[in-house]
């Protein structure tokens, strides 16, 4: 009967630990990652007769990006505390030595949680979803000399504060 | 970092230049100390990155998810029952025989079409290598970041097959993990990827291209080359000790 929903599911649900990976780096919260891949999946069945072939892989992480852009933008209105801000006990006296007390993965996932989300993004695509410059260019909607420099910086900002981890 | 070459030797490390270009990033990492610091720091923190938490989308959020899509689809039923009845429900058997084929596991025969093909695909963009390296301690934990799962990198430069990188690929859909050989002017993939039952092709040239495979444990092995097939069956022999 929906045959076009199979075939959406079919070749878009095998993405959907990337497109939650990436949810989850750019919002930093579990509970905004669900609605953003339930968003995103949603708007890309709908759109699922425009998608013309090629990498569907690209496409629908670049719709998580939008949801999470729109997301984001909602936030900021309201203004509420973040979910990663709670995730850091008090007594901390700063998220270095959050970072120190916890284990070697945790130390790494702050880190990089600390990163300015435009840095973040283009390090979580290259180095854990594994894209291409170009595809990265295009999800991001930059140019692929911009995709580079930040590139470039988020490892410099990364190794600037993971010393102790590397 | 004040080189003018680090963007390129960043480019370079990630496997992103076609053979020219790279070809001149790695001259100039070999002159360059700068870009030399710079590539050790960005492996080192390419394996501090693996410790970093990969989130795989929880159970219920699959499930809420294909849920909100059938709610989504509902609507247009009646629709499609038109269209169907006016088609003759031809439309509707080719995208489910199309489904069907999306989830049957690749035939013995396909898998080694599936080998050759991958290999000339990468020998043909001039991607074979997406990490360069003779040294297994890089490779393994790039192709293990990458890939997913870890395979053997051994060198065997000794007898005459040189590990000179790896990268990753698709076999039939399932991600792989390749280790890359040199023999004189002949290249050498070796994939490994994880065994799900279904079983592997006989040893057969495809298209002039010598493959191989086996089992080991949970994973699966496929070496392709269009090297002599005695050189062939010597790594083959080398890599299964």
């Amino acid at each position: 009967m929906d045959d076009r929903r199979q075939r959406f599911e079919a070749l878009a649900l095998p993405h959907m630990d990337a497109a939650y990976n990436l949810a989850r780096w750019l919002s930093r919260s579990p509970v905004e990652a669900d609605d953003i891949v339930q968003d995103a999946m949603l708007r890309a069945f709908r759109a699922f007769d425009g998608f013309r072939g090629g990498d569907i892989k690209a496409w629908l992480l670049t719709i998580v990006r939008n949801c999470w852009l729109s997301t984001a933008a909602g936030n900021r209105r309201r203004a509420h505390a973040s979910l990663e801000d709670q995730e850091l006990p008090a007594t901390e006296a700063s998220p270095e030595d959050a970072a120190i007390r916890a284990g070697a993965q945790r130390r790494m996932d702050l880190l990089i949680a600390q990163l300015a989300p435009e840095f973040r993004e283009v390090l979580i695509l290259r180095e854990m979803v594994d894209l291409s410059y170009r595809e990265i260019a295009e999800i991001t909607g930059t140019p692929i000399g911009t995709v580079m420099s930040r590139l470039a910086r988020a490892r410099t900002q990364l190794r600037e504060s993971a010393k102790d981890v590397l | 970092m004040s080189c003018d070459h680090i963007l390129a030797t960043q480019s370079y490390l990630d496997g992103q230049l076609n053979g020219a270009e790279s070809d001149a990033a790695e001259r100039h990492l070999q002159t360059c100390f700068e870009c030399q610091q710079f590539a050790a720091q960005a492996a080192d923190l390419s394996d501090a990155l693996r410790n970093a938490t990969r989130h795989p989308a929880p159970e219920f959020l699959r499930a809420r998810v294909r849920a909100a899509l059938r709610r989504e689809a509902a609507p247009s039923k009646v629709r499609a029952f038109w269209w169907g009845a006016a088609s003759g429900g031809g439309a509707s058997a080719l995208a489910a025989a199309l489904a069907l084929f999306l989830f049957l596991p690749p035939s013995a025969a396909s898998l080694a079409e599936a080998v050759a093909d991958a290999h000339a695909r990468a020998l043909t963009s001039g991607k074979t290598i997406m990490v360069a390296s003779s040294n297994h301690h890089v490779v393994k934990p790039w192709l293990a970041a990458h890939a997913g799962l870890s395979p053997p990198t051994t060198d065997f430069a000794a007898q005459g097959f040189v590990l000179t990188g790896g990268r990753t690929d698709t076999i039939a859909g399932d991600k792989a993990a390749v280790s890359v050989y040199a023999h004189g002017n002949h290249e050498l993939d070796l994939f490994t990827w994880v065994a799900k039952g279904g079983a592997l092709p006989r040893s057969t040239t495809v298209r002039g291209f010598h493959t191989a495979f086996w089992k080991e444990g949970d994973l699966n092995f496929a070496a392709v080359s269009d090297m002599d097939e005695a050189a062939f069956q010597k790594f083959v022999e080398l890599a299964r000790e």
